[in-house]
């Protein structure tokens, strides 16, 4: 028989009915057997501890849902590769995606990776729950219109609330102000919205100096005498590893912990490293979406710390959080989509449809989704104290704020919404 | 000023290992940020071995030394492994060194973890020194003093005795001092260690003021290159002249440009390339 381009196109199409069943086949197979969920921890360098943190929140998330019988009946198989640079966290999400044929990946820290991670979810129509990365460029949203990604709350969130404590608790207490960030879109955005919202409270202050050290620098000497000739009230600072607690000890060296009023947004992602020995009281000292110490814990959170505690010698941080509920989330957004479809293992397309707007109980408490797909929860911000069991600081009073408080509305410019409150 | 003749101390002790290293070996030995960060991080584990067995606080300096002095021995292990790229393209040799830096790394983590580790504040052990409205801790002073003092002792080492006189041999002719009974293998693996010494004894005096990361390394041997441009590879006089310029216009640029606090120490390294690009003080081991 001659194969003329019909026949041939006749039969082409045929060949790719037929693989689609096969695919279908495949899903329905797949739907009886583990759910693969691909985990993308930072496993080196300044941010591997994060990264550990994240992937014990996962864990545990996963060991409780597996014992407690899987998601509708289904374990879930976590399938653990590595956030690094950008391009090389793609090309593993896309071997998750692709050759491991993973129901989702949650995982990613940096902005950066996030930013890189995002067109390629959609592209490849993978799930993606992202822990701490966002897919902001600045502070602005990329991809307002993503489906298959969900990312973490906005990287300023914790930068805006200790603003509005700073004028809670030093109105008229301070006249300048210098900043030390690291010298990344994170600590230059958190240094302008901190600026930005001390005008907009008329503190009355005047920024004296700004110092950019690289991410990860370990010696701070330098810029510890260069704030001491600047004699600020007040530093503000975004440094989130072990600069928080190298800058501090050399400040106090010096006598600059004495005077001078400190506000650390986010160094509570690093809390045990800042040692009573160094760190002051009444700092202002952010835990973002996670405080280990509640006065009154949720059972949940109560049964997470001591059972982290009891297992690494370590008391948790939020990124645990973020980790554990991109799990948890999944699981409620499969539930609530197999409710809708009549108790059948739903799409991805019903699952991201569940996503948004769900809720679900975190370690923190209630987190949601937004309809845009960035995460919402609760903040955690106080004063540090030495009045505790250990050899570091805590906050007391602790002060929760919500997303609502501290994150822009969805489609809003930063500067737009700080501009709109009413102070 | 003061901060950056502080950092200047540190960064001499890793780039004069560079150097010593290089001037002899004619390896370029980027692992030598690695020995630093090994020395912080055993430096960490020994003081808090010898505190709990205790060890009067004052002691610290005593024990910091001792450890990095005892780290040390991992030289000639490393040395042994080099030994196969003698003499070969210096491609081969920031290769392998450079992976050893990655394997360093993970050491790291492997025994030490992820977390930084510091420890508490011992720091101000040795106390505060307040003059004319500063407020400087006798550590830092110490940390200066004790790289004034090792650079003088390897001046000294290298110009005056029997073992510098065959260093320095060894560095200007191998063959040479080989056809004249120098057992150059032996010499090797002594600079070597020696170099090794000067990173592992950097990384434990810093970390009182600091913490130690598995990556803290890195950017010293950035900043320890930019020593070895302006001073001139393979001199130690060199060695000691960048690393205060480095440090102190660090310091400089901080203070008044911080935008400048890269840029400046570049320029300068630039500078150095275009007008003497061997450095200021190109000479083997001297």
């Amino acid at each position: 028989m001659t194969t003329t381009r019909r026949n041939f196109l006749k039969g082409l199409g045929g060949a790719a009915v037929a693989a689609g069943a096969h695919l279908d086949a495949a899903s329905a197979f797949a739907q009886s057997g583990p759910i693969k969920i691909g985990v993308l921890p930072i496993k080196a360098g300044i941010a591997a501890q994060t990264g550990e943190f994240g992937l014990r929140g996962v864990q545990w998330a996963t060991d409780r849902i597996n014992a407690s019988g899987g998601i509708l009946g289904r374990k879930i198989e976590l399938l653990v590769e590595e956030e690094s640079s950008p391009k090389d966290t793609v090309e593993r999400f896309r071997k998750l995606a692709l050759q491991n044929k993973v129901d989702a990946v949650s995982g990613g820290i940096s902005t950066g990776v996030g930013l890189a991670l995002g067109p390629v979810a959609e592209e490849l129509k993978t799930l993606w729950l992202s822990w701490d990365a966002t897919t902001q460029k600045g502070v602005e949203e990329s991809m307002p219109k993503a489906k298959y990604a969900f990312r973490s709350c906005d990287n300023e969130c914790e930068a805006v609330m200790a603003s509005i404590l700073t004028a809670r608790y030093f109105r008229g207490k301070i006249k300048t102000v210098a900043g030390i960030n690291p010298d990344y879109s994170y600590g230059r955005d958190n240094w302008a919205a901190f600026v930005a919202i001390m005008k907009k409270y008329n503190m009355g202050v005047t920024p004296v100096l700004d110092l950019w050290p690289k991410l990860g620098t370990t010696e701070f000497t330098s810029h510890v005498a260069a704030l001491q000739q600047a004699k600020p009230d007040l530093i503000f600072s975004s440094f989130w590893a072990a600069d928080a607690s190298i800058f501090l000890k050399q400040a106090h060296a010096v006598g600059m912990t004495a005077n001078t009023k400190f506000v650390f947004p986010v160094a509570g992602l690093v809390h045990e490293t800042l040692k009573k020995a160094f760190t002051p009281e009444g700092m202002i000292l952010g835990y973002n979406t996670m405080y280990f110490e509640m006065a009154n814990p949720s059972p949940l959170l109560r049964q997470f710390t001591k059972e982290h505690y009891e297992k690494f010698r370590e008391w948790p941080s939020y990124e645990s959080d973020h980790g554990y509920f991109t799990i948890v989330a999944y699981k409620a957004a499969v539930e609530k989509a197999a409710k809708a479809s009549g108790g059948k293992w739903p799409s991805t397309d019903q699952i991201i449809q569940a996503l948004e707007g769900i809720e679900a109980e975190s370690l923190s408490g209630m987190r949601r989704y937004r309809e845009d797909h960035i995460m919402e929860a609760n903040f955690y911000q106080g004063l540090t104290t030495h009045k505790n069991r250990y050899d570091f600081v805590t906050i007391d009073p602790v002060v929760m704020m919500t997303t609502k408080q501290v994150q822009k509305p969805s489609g809003v410019g930063l500067y737009d919404w700080i501009n709109s409150w009413k102070v | 000023m003061l901060g950056g003749v502080f950092h200047a101390a540190t960064l001499f002790l890793v780039a004069a290992g560079l150097q010593l290293v290089f001037g002899v070996q004619k390896i370029v030995n980027l692992a030598c940020g690695s020995f630093y960060a090994l020395g912080a991080y055993f430096g960490v584990s020994m003081v808090t071995w010898a505190l709990g067995a205790g060890a009067p606080q004052l002691l610290l300096l005593a024990i910091l030394l001792a450890s990095g002095i005892l780290l040390a021995a991992i030289g000639p292990v490393v040395e042994r492994v080099l030994r196969t790229i003698y003499g070969r393209d210096e491609s081969f040799q920031m290769l392998l060194t450079f992976a050893l830096v990655l394997m360093f790394e993970d050491v790291i983590r492997f025994f030490w973890g992820t977390s930084p580790h510091q420890m508490g504040n011992l720091y101000l052990v040795y106390g505060q020194l307040k003059a004319g409205g500063l407020t400087i801790p006798v550590y830092n002073l110490i940390v200066i003093a004790a790289g004034g003092l090792i650079a003088a002792l390897m001046g000294g080492m290298l110009q005056r005795t029997r073992f510098g006189r065959i260093v320095r041999a060894t560095a200007e002719n191998p063959r040479m001092s080989a056809a004249l009974g120098v057992d150059i293998t032996r010499v090797y693996v002594r600079v070597f260690t020696l170099g090794t010494a000067l990173g592992t004894v950097g990384g434990a005096l810093v970390i009182p003021v600091t913490a130690a990361m598995s990556e803290m390394g890195i950017d010293l041997i950035v900043e320890a290159f930019a020593v070895v441009v302006i001073g001139g590879l393979g001199s130690m006089r060199g060695a000691f002249v960048g690393a205060l310029i480095v440090g102190v216009l660090r310091a400089v640029a901080i203070a008044t440009y911080p935008e400048m606090e890269m840029l400046a120490i570049y320029i300068i390294v630039i500078g150095v390339l275009v007008i003497r690009p061997a450095g200021l003080f190109a000479k083997a081991a001297t």
